[in-house]
């Protein structure tokens, strides 16, 4: 009889972690569909603004245009230290998300220390954060709960930090990291070299005149539209991020209910056939009582 | 007919993206007109309208308040931070676009001679429409 009473124990727990999960898969539902709709707007413009600066990069790159010696365009060969930026969930339970950031912030460690290059970590969000430091590996900068409430502000005050090292000299290439959003049950890794900007690979750009500059006095222009390209690229990889963890977290969240479910139907099973059994052991006893009887 | 292709886009979304005739920017060195086959150009963009000439000969105007545009032989790209477009299908919705495009302008340029100059062309724009 014990054994009974402990599965019927076990079913009723194995249901409470179903509701659970089931009540986690429904918020998560609810906020994707918010950060997926913030991710597609934005979308179009982080694509154009990108779109806009290698082009700019390749003219400037190709024709010095105007003089302009601007060293976010310089692609050296000989980098000596590189800050990685990347962003991971502040809360976990949902699934391989982080992970698969952290994987590829290691992978880029790796690469550039065998070319003895010092690797520098900006990290965004809880979860990234409590991996490298139970590692022992130092972080340069923490930042929790942008993740979670991705703002422009925020956004820009993180990678203006990245930048400003960037332009006295101190570091000679950014690299953002971030687990994007591809579709509803899908994530993919995006790692975007923030500077220097790359030029648009492969493919020649159609235009071939000199390109002009307005205001022509001074680089204004340039470093105004440089630092939106920073901020929003940054943003854009909070808002993307955040829209893919929710959406990690609903296929998550299913899968796990759906093992609950089976957990409780195999659980289910085995408590009927041990009512079964002791109901059978019960007749036999009283059964061979009265043959004893006779 | 050559055409020049033009996208406006803000941080909320594309606003515009079509083949146009040619399209009049409010430039931060003065207003200027782009053509198929213009040079390069980057240039910034200060609060003001966007007159753009469509295909068919007809003109649509957008409002913006602050951006870049980058211009090349075949295509105009321009990033705003906030634009709104003058459409509509009946004279409310298009009135109501006009009231946002100001209230737009209004927010974000600080000279009341600017203001006044961009919501003066957008008066006089529709009024060649006819609405």
């Amino acid at each position: 009889m014990a054994n009974l009473k402990e599965i019927k124990r076990k079913i009723k727990s194995v249901e409470n972690t179903k509701k659970t999960t089931r009540a986690m898969k429904l918020v998560s539902t609810a906020k994707l569909k918010r950060a997926e709709l913030a991710a597609k707007k934005s979308r179009v413009y982080a694509e154009k603004i990108n779109e806009v600066l290698s082009d700019i990069s390749h003219k400037i790159n190709k024709y010095k245009v105007g003089g302009i010696d601007s060293h976010y365009f310089d692609i050296k060969n000989d980098i000596e230290k590189v800050d990685i930026v990347f962003v991971t969930a502040d809360k976990g339970l949902c699934g391989g998300f982080n992970i698969q950031t952290i994987k590829q912030v290691q992978t880029l460690m790796k690469k550039y220390k065998d070319k003895k290059v010092k690797v520098r970590l900006r990290a965004i969000g809880r979860k990234g954060i409590d991996f490298f430091k139970f590692q022992g590996i130092e972080l340069l900068t923490n930042n929790v709960g942008v993740s979670s409430s991705p703002t422009y502000e925020k956004a820009s005050e993180i990678i203006n930090e990245a930048i400003s090292d960037f332009e006295n000299g101190v570091t000679d290439k950014v690299i953002l990291v971030h687990n994007g959003y591809k579709n509803m049950i899908s994530q993919e890794l995006r790692v975007v070299d923030v500077v220097p900007i790359e030029e648009p690979d492969g493919k020649e750009s159609e235009s071939l005149s000199m390109m002009e500059l307005e205001p022509a006095e001074d680089e204004t222009i340039l470093n105004s539209l440089m630092k939106k390209y920073f901020e929003y690229n940054m943003y854009y990889a909070l808002i993307d991020s955040l829209a893919a963890e929710h959406s990690a977290r609903m296929q998550a969240m299913e899968n796990a209910t759906n093992n609950a479910s089976e957990r409780v139907h195999k659980l289910t099973l085995a408590y009927n056939k041990a009512r079964q059994e002791s109901i059978t052991t019960e007749l036999i006893e009283i059964i061979s009582g009265v043959e004893s009887m006779k | 007919m050559e055409t020049l292709r033009l996208e406006i886009v803000t941080p909320e979304g594309q606003i515009f993206a079509n083949n146009v005739k040619s399209v009049t920017l409010p430039g931060s060195e003065g207003e200027f007109g782009v053509l198929p086959h213009h040079a390069s150009l980057v240039s910034l963009l200060k609060t003001g309208v966007i007159d753009i000439e469509l295909t068919n000969g007809e003109h649509e105007i957008v409002a913006v308040d602050w951006g870049h545009a980058e211009i090349d032989e075949t295509k105009v790209t321009i990033l705003a931070d906030g634009a709104v477009a003058i459409v509509g299908e009946n004279e409310s919705e298009i009135a109501k676009s006009i009231e946002s495009a100001k209230k737009l302008i209004d927010s974000m340029s600080d000279s009341d001679v600017a203001i006044a100059m961009a919501e003066a062309k957008i008066d006089n724009i529709l009024k060649s429409k006819k609405y």
